[in-house]
């Protein structure tokens, strides 16, 4: 079966060229001088700060809502489970554009919450608010689904020993089941993180994009291309930096095999 | 009846697959094992105790505490019962301490418990590092050390090394030995279940079919699947009367026998291995019964040997089995007294 | 839900992250051309393959190596700048516009000049800079000697399509986008006339691209856009002719 080996072998080789080469293309682009020049051009910092601040800010309201959601439809069953998942995952096949679309009409000005907020004085279109409830929409699937095939990697027996041992429904999950799942959540939090970070589609209809205000750094770099295509590619390898750096810190969490008593 | 009422009463129907578990006992004090094939309800009857399964019907509590009443609607959590549970695979947190495995539930005893079980030299090791029988010791620990009123042990024996079993079970024995709570263990091997209980409850399909020590289960099995359980020779045949107080049995399979037991029609035939006397030629003796077949597999375990001829198995020393040679394909006499065979209607 | 209809057609017309690559074969004529010509470029010429986009977006594009026939930009500069660098030809000038101050269709923001963008909590969309119509913009404002109104811009688009969208789903409380584009956007969108004097010259200027294998069918279709049929189609669309 040698060319089956073979075969394989090329198909991976192919993969790894095609995702590898345009990210190397990038890095050939611009010199390490001018890439640090141009990111220290204004354009860049505001937009490394906005995207920070809504992504950090997002994160958090995707973590804390989003796991004890994973919790519950992993360990529990319920008629309506299944619409339930697929409902959260929706968002994973939705073009971000119509996200943008989608959160207009439920948030904007004429939006189905749109006289509601009117009366009570909140206006979220064009802040950062925007940017941060389009980023949440966009990643939390890539979260959330991390997550539940974290929780159900989590012994049950584990979780029913636990009980036996007086613990409550919050010991149990705090206790045990977060600390197994820890790697897959990590992993879960990382993609979504990442995720958000590249969100531009639906930003862009939902926020606008101005510039310390509402301009992330995938907009910036739209914004840039076409007047300073160095500083483009410049905040392009940044994002490119981050996220390759976030996926490989994922590593350090504990991962614990539910076959096996050893941690990875 | 003014019968007490045990510390720990279960009553209770809970369906399954293909039957129902259905059972009512109670335990006082003591160790009581349920030894029965996989498959029949002994798992589900320790965690129905526990509260992790819900039965449809019946009352499970400890002296007046109440833990399941399906007519008071009382259904209560696992983690709100006052019992230690001590599952198959051990459930021991992987990422967790010796110590702090055994605190989980409370810090209180945890320390007493680590001494108890020999475990102090340990309580820094990562369960991932400890053997099996110290894996088990750990389980146990953090059980008891929730101070519960009742203690469950699901096949304790199951996942250790076969090598090891016996050194381990001896060491449990005496370890539940000490345990001053009412024990419930289950097992679907009676050996193990023999060595550690003074009361034995058969169980299958869901319900318990005789409860009492392992040498009354042994002497007086209530039916040729308890006899089969406690490792008897189990035959079919059919009986009839035959004078001088004897009954004469036509097994099937072809070969006669006689025993002391009055019985007719469908019989299941007991008669234990280390009841047979195996020898080579046929000599007069107080013996009744003899069959004469080829030997179909000798296997010794120790200084044991049970050698399976026609329908019966014999056990003998190892010593004895060599003298006399037996192999496989050999043409050899099993000899078992009229008195050793007990007949079981069907 | 009009309104709705109306942006998904936008978008899903100004499309402005494809990059067409040259295809082999018989492929039709390929147009790069600035957003506001969208309606008016396919009724006139509907064989031709047409990519509408700002035109810097267009420009980088041809830089980059895209593969175009014929780019139709709203200024000047960016003509003469590819020219300059043989990216394109001779460009020639073959319409114009007119900037206009446009708002919803309720104007919520109670917009009736310029001055009142200068009010509080105001929500002015406007082009970002490079792209034609943010450069038009601020040079009417600066013409007006009202540049203090930039305070209020929430939102840089970089296409004038978005801009309109913006204003046509009542996000946006105004504006500053061509006159051309008001009229295609039907009723969702008024629009508020500027003084003449401040108007900048907004050109637009067509050009063969060099590396085109269809040079001639090029001309042909600038002489199409320059013909009478051309600049009826332009005039009905609200487009001025030099």
């Amino acid at each position: 079966m040698r060319w089956f080996q073979l075969l394989l072998i090329i198909a991976c080789a192919v993969v790894v060229a095609f995702l590898l080469l345009p990210l190397v293309a990038l890095f050939l682009r611009v010199s390490p001088g001018d890439l640090i020049a141009a990111l220290g051009s204004g354009v860049a910092l505001d937009a490394l700060i906005v995207t920070l601040k809504t992504s950090a800010i997002a994160h958090l309201l995707i973590l804390g809502f989003g796991t004890p959601a994973a919790y519950l439809l992993a360990t529990k069953r319920w008629r309506g489970h299944s619409a339930t998942v697929a409902l959260i995952e929706l968002p994973l096949v939705l073009p971000p554009v119509v996200a943008g679309i989608a959160l207009l009409s439920v948030f904007g000005r004429l939006g189905l919450l749109g006289e509601t907020m009117d009366v009570l004085g909140i206006s979220i279109s064009f802040t950062q608010a925007a940017v941060v409830l389009a980023v949440v929409f966009v990643a939390s699937p890539f979260f959330v689904r991390q997550a539940i095939v974290a929780f159900e990697g989590v012994d049950t027996g584990l979780l029913e020993a636990a009980r036996t041992l007086r613990a409550s429904p919050w010991r149990v999950f705090s206790r045990v089941a977060l600390p197994l799942a820890a790697r897959g959540l990590a992993t879960g939090s990382a993609l979504a993180f990442v995720r958000g970070l590249g969100e531009f589609g639906a930003t862009i209809i939902f926020a606008g994009s101005f510039r310390g205000v509402t301009q992330t750094l995938p907009l910036a770099i739209y914004g840039e291309l076409d007047q300073d295509f160095e500083a483009a590619i410049a905040i392009s390898v940044l994002l490119v930096l981050i996220s390759a750096a976030l996926l490989t810190a994922i590593r350090w969490v504990p991962s614990w095999n539910p076959f096996t008593l050893t941690s990875r | 009846m003014g019968a007490i009422v045990e510390s720990l009463h279960v009553d209770f129907a809970l369906a399954r697959r293909n039957f129902d578990v259905e059972l009512s006992f109670g335990l006082d004090h003591g160790l009581m094992a349920i030894a029965g094939p996989s498959g029949s309800g002994k798992t589900t009857l320790l965690r129905t105790i526990a509260g992790l399964e819900r039965p449809m019907r019946g009352r499970i509590g400890f002296r007046d505490e109440s833990w399941f009443d399906s007519e008071r609607r009382i259904d209560l959590p696992p983690e709100k019962r006052r019992v230690g549970m001590v599952f198959q695979d051990f459930a021991l947190f992987p990422h967790l301490s010796v110590r702090d495995n055994v605190a989980f539930g409370g810090t209180d005893r945890a320390d007493e418990m680590l001494e108890r079980m020999r475990l102090r030299d340990l309580q820094h090791e990562r369960p991932v590092s400890l053997s099996g029988g110290e894996r088990q010791r750990v389980a146990l620990a953090r059980a008891l050390a929730t101070n519960p009123l009742v203690l469950l042990l699901d096949e304790p024996m199951a996942s250790l090394d076969p090598a090891l079993r016996n050194e381990v079970r001896a060491e449990l024995r005496d370890l539940l030995g000490e345990v001053a709570i009412p024990t419930l263990l289950v097992t679907h091997d009676f050996e193990d279940a023999a060595a550690l209980a003074e009361t034995i409850a058969v169980m299958a399909d869901g319900k318990l079919l005789q409860v009492g020590t392992p040498s009354e289960l042994v002497a007086a099995p209530r039916d040729g699947f308890v006899a089969s359980l406690t490792g008897a020779n189990v035959i079919k045949g059919r009986a009839r009367a035959a004078g001088d107080g004897l009954s004469r049995v036509d097994l099937d399979g072809g070969h006669t026998v006689y025993s002391t037991d009055a019985a007719e029609g469908e019989v299941d035939v007991v008669v234990y291995p280390w009841d047979v006397a195996v020898s080579l030629e046929l000599t007069q003796g107080s013996t009744l019964n003899h069959i004469t077949a080829p030997i179909d597999s000798s296997v010794v375990f120790g200084n044991r040997t049970r050698v399976r001829l026609g329908p019966v198995v014999a056990e003998l020393t190892s010593a004895s089995s060599e003298r006399l040679g037996l192999e496989k394909g050999m043409t050899a006499i099993a000899s078992f007294k009229a008195t050793a065979t007990r007949l079981i209607p069907r | 839900m009009t309104k709705l209809a109306v942006l998904v057609a936008m978008l899903a017309v100004t499309g402005g992250c494809g990059r067409d690559g040259a295809e082999a074969g018989s492929r039709p004529l390929t147009v790069f051309a600035a957003s506001s010509l969208t309606e008016v470029f396919p009724e006139l010429e509907p064989r031709a393959r047409y990519q509408f986009a700002g035109s810097d977006d267009l420009a980088l594009q041809l830089r980059e190596g895209a593969g175009a026939d014929v780019l139709a930009a709203a200024s000047l500069n960016y003509s003469a700048e590819l020219h300059d660098e043989g990216v394109v030809g001779q460009p020639v000038v073959f319409a114009t516009n007119r900037l206009v101050l446009a708002v919803p269709e309720d104007n919520p923001g109670g917009i009736r000049s310029v001055d009142d963008l200068s009010a509080p909590d105001v929500r002015l969309v406007i082009g970002a800079e490079g792209v034609p119509v943010g450069d038009y913009t601020r040079q009417v404002l600066d013409n007006l000697d009202a540049t203090a109104v930039l305070e209020s811009v929430v939102s840089e688009e970089e296409d004038v399509k978005a801009i309109v969208s913006k204003i046509a789903l009542g996000e946006a409380d105004a504006g500053f986008v061509y006159t051309t584009d008001v009229r295609s956007a039907e009723e969702d969108i008024l629009s508020i006339e500027l003084p003449a004097e401040a108007q900048p010259t907004v050109e637009y200027t067509i050009a063969v691209v060099s590396e085109s294998e269809r040079k001639t069918e090029a001309q042909d279709f600038i002489d199409l856009v320059l013909s009478d049929e051309g600049v009826e189609a332009l005039e009905a669309a609200g487009f001025g002719t030099p």
